[in-house]
């Protein structure tokens, strides 16, 4: 068979992708089934199941993907709901300076996580301005990041304040491109007969974002999987291991050497973890969004 | 009617200035000198474009600290995303225009190149970060304009697809009838059509690279090749962080990324949502 011309287009894509993507998950699965420490061992040693024998009794990346999990819980339905809140208020028919009030809020989760990190960690800070803000309030100051003893949980909570702060603009901003999409005809034809505003939104807006906010769910489930740089910047996973996220763990696992297993082998095997929780996701939005419809229809 | 809208953008604009604070306390603390540093104002009470000047030419704080003039970082951070941002638009949208025009690879890779923009980069890197090493460009610009595509060309290519799928087929079918070959329907009379779609994809390439910490933290470390944002994280070491720099380094990163928000508006909500929101 002759191969058509446009074949030849994809190539340059396959052959990154298959480079980028295909040989390292190759890898990661080779690497699984060893063990290997690059500054011990002068070549990878061949240890059968053993990784997944420590996978199993690994009480510390059970712990990380529990604590991604409550991420996930605490932070997704407050987003979903001051978000719809924010959008119902910017795109309300009186408010004014819709657009300057959109880009403005697309600021916190485009700015890269690294500063938006380090912004919260002067924000956080013991003597920073929330403590400071609080105590005019009266409320006494809060160590956020358990520093020097505080009760670590706090620091996840801290977290997911942050994580809250940072995503929320996304979703009003999906919503708000919701409400716009929504035809014109149904607002006026129902404002003529006499719905009041949050009527309109409840019983005719609502419905039709249904669809937006399950993708929003998901793809915010997807990007959760990826918290790092806060992380990272915030409280490099403690106290302790509270904030271990299991991107995090990995990251501890494979290129720290401040973990109980620095073991390229063992990390591998996590790696695939997170590599089948996001690739199960991923599968499930396309099932659901017929990506066949999106691209050809 | 009139009292409403005064009510309204009132309280929309005065929610977004309490939502935007943090980058306000941002903005102040790169022009406090540095006995305000922690101190409780919002705004510098004695503004001072010290922290700008030493962002320019290099800092010492004695054990807090010192770091090198932000210049070199800033240029591998532009080095690296124009180039990623170049190579994956064009990769990207000729792979976008065989898949949404000739179904190249069916729904399998079309699915399989969505798929990886969701996969969270730290799960690929280590045999990555081995492979650089072997090919020899650890550590290097190279090395890092090799890996990013793994980011960039799903997104570029992505955003390609809804863009020549917004284009009527009958521009190139015409085409293909006057004796053009797909190839050349692709450059004469498909591309110039989506010059606003390429450059966009583009932008967004570019931002994610701009933006990306991870993969250069890991790939890129040392202090001649790291870009921006491994520098910023320079500022705070276990003696301290030297806020009034570490802010003014941010704007830096931040300037950028709010012009680009502020061209690109339209368009944002179809990138971060992989097409799925228009």
């Amino acid at each position: 068979m002759k191969i058509k011309a446009v074949t030849w287009l994809v190539i340059p894509t396959l052959v990154m992708l298959l480079a980028l993507v295909l040989y390292p998950t190759i890898y990661l699965w080779y690497m699984a089934f060893n063990s290997y420490h690059p500054a011990r061992d002068p070549h990878p040693i061949f240890v059968g199941l053993k990784n997944f024998g420590i996978l199993i009794r690994d009480s510390e990346a059970s712990y990380a993907i529990l604590t991604m999990l409550a991420l996930v819980g605490i932070t997704i339905p407050a987003q979903l709901v001051l978000g719809s809140l924010l959008a119902m208020l910017f795109t309300a028919k009186n408010t004014r300076g819709k657009l300057g009030l959109r880009v403005l809020l697309l600021l916190p989760m485009m700015i890269p996580a690294v500063i938006i990190g380090l912004n919260w960690k002067m924000i956080f800070f013991s003597k920073g301005p929330l403590n400071a803000f609080l105590s005019l309030l009266g409320v006494s100051p809060q160590p956020w990041l358990s520093e020097p003893f505080g009760d670590p949980y706090l620091t996840l909570f801290s977290i997911a304040i942050l994580d809250i702060w940072q995503w929320t603009p996304f979703i009003t901003i999906a919503v708000i491109s919701g409400i716009e999409s929504a035809p014109k005809e149904v607002y006026e034809a129902a404002s003529l007969d006499g719905a009041s505003e949050i009527q309109i939104l409840w019983h005719l807006i609502l419905p039709m974002i249904k669809g937006i906010i399950v993708i929003i769910l998901l793809l915010r489930i997807i990007d959760s999987l990826k918290i790092f740089d806060i992380i990272y910047m915030l409280t490099f996973g403690g106290p302790g291991n509270i904030t271990t996220t299991f991107p995090f763990q990995i990251y501890k696992t494979g290129f720290t050497l401040t973990s109980a297993h620095p073991d390229i082998g063992y990390a591998s095997l996590l790696s695939l973890v997170l590599l089948a929780i996001s690739t199960c996701i991923a599968m499930i939005i396309m099932k659901l969004f017929h990506i066949e419809k999106l691209i050809w229809e | 009617m009139q009292k409403m809208t005064v009510v309204l953008t009132l309280i929309s604009w005065t929610i977004l200035a309490i939502y935007l604070t943090p980058f306000i306390w941002m903005i102040g603390t790169s022009f406090k000198p540095i006995g305000e540093w922690g101190g409780p104002h919002l705004l510098p009470q004695n503004p001072t474009l010290r922290n700008y000047e030493e962002l320019a030419t290099g800092g010492i704080y004695g054990v807090r600290g010192h770091f090198p003039p932000i210049t070199r970082y800033l240029i591998n951070s532009i080095i690296t995303a124009s180039v990623v941002a170049l190579l994956t638009t064009l990769f990207g949208s000729m792979t976008a225009y065989a898949i949404q025009r000739y179904r190249v690879g069916g729904s399998t890779f079309a699915s399989w190149i969505l798929s990886l923009r969701m996969i969270p980069p730290v799960a690929i890197l280590l045999p990555l970060v081995l492979m650089t090493r072997f090919l020899g460009i650890y550590n290097t610009l190279t090395g890092l304009i090799f890996v990013y595509p793994v980011i960039a060309l799903p997104i570029t290519t992505w955003f390609m697809i809804g863009s020549f799928k917004s284009i009527p087929r009958e521009a190139d079918e015409a085409a293909l009838l006057d004796g053009c070959t797909e190839l050349q329907a692709f450059y004469r009379i498909v591309l110039p059509q989506s010059i606003t779609g390429l450059a966009t994809a583009a932008t967004f390439a570019f931002l994610f690279c701009w933006c990306e910490f991870l993969i250069p933290l890991l790939l890129a470390p040392s202090e001649s090749t790291m870009p921006l944002t491994v520098f910023a994280a320079y500022f705070s070491n276990q003696y301290g962080i030297l806020w009034g720099p570490l802010s003014a380094a941010a704007i830096v990163i931040a300037i950028p990324v709010i012009l680009i928000a502020i061209i690109i508006q339209k368009y944002i909500v179809r990138g971060l949502t992989l097409g799925f929101i228009r």
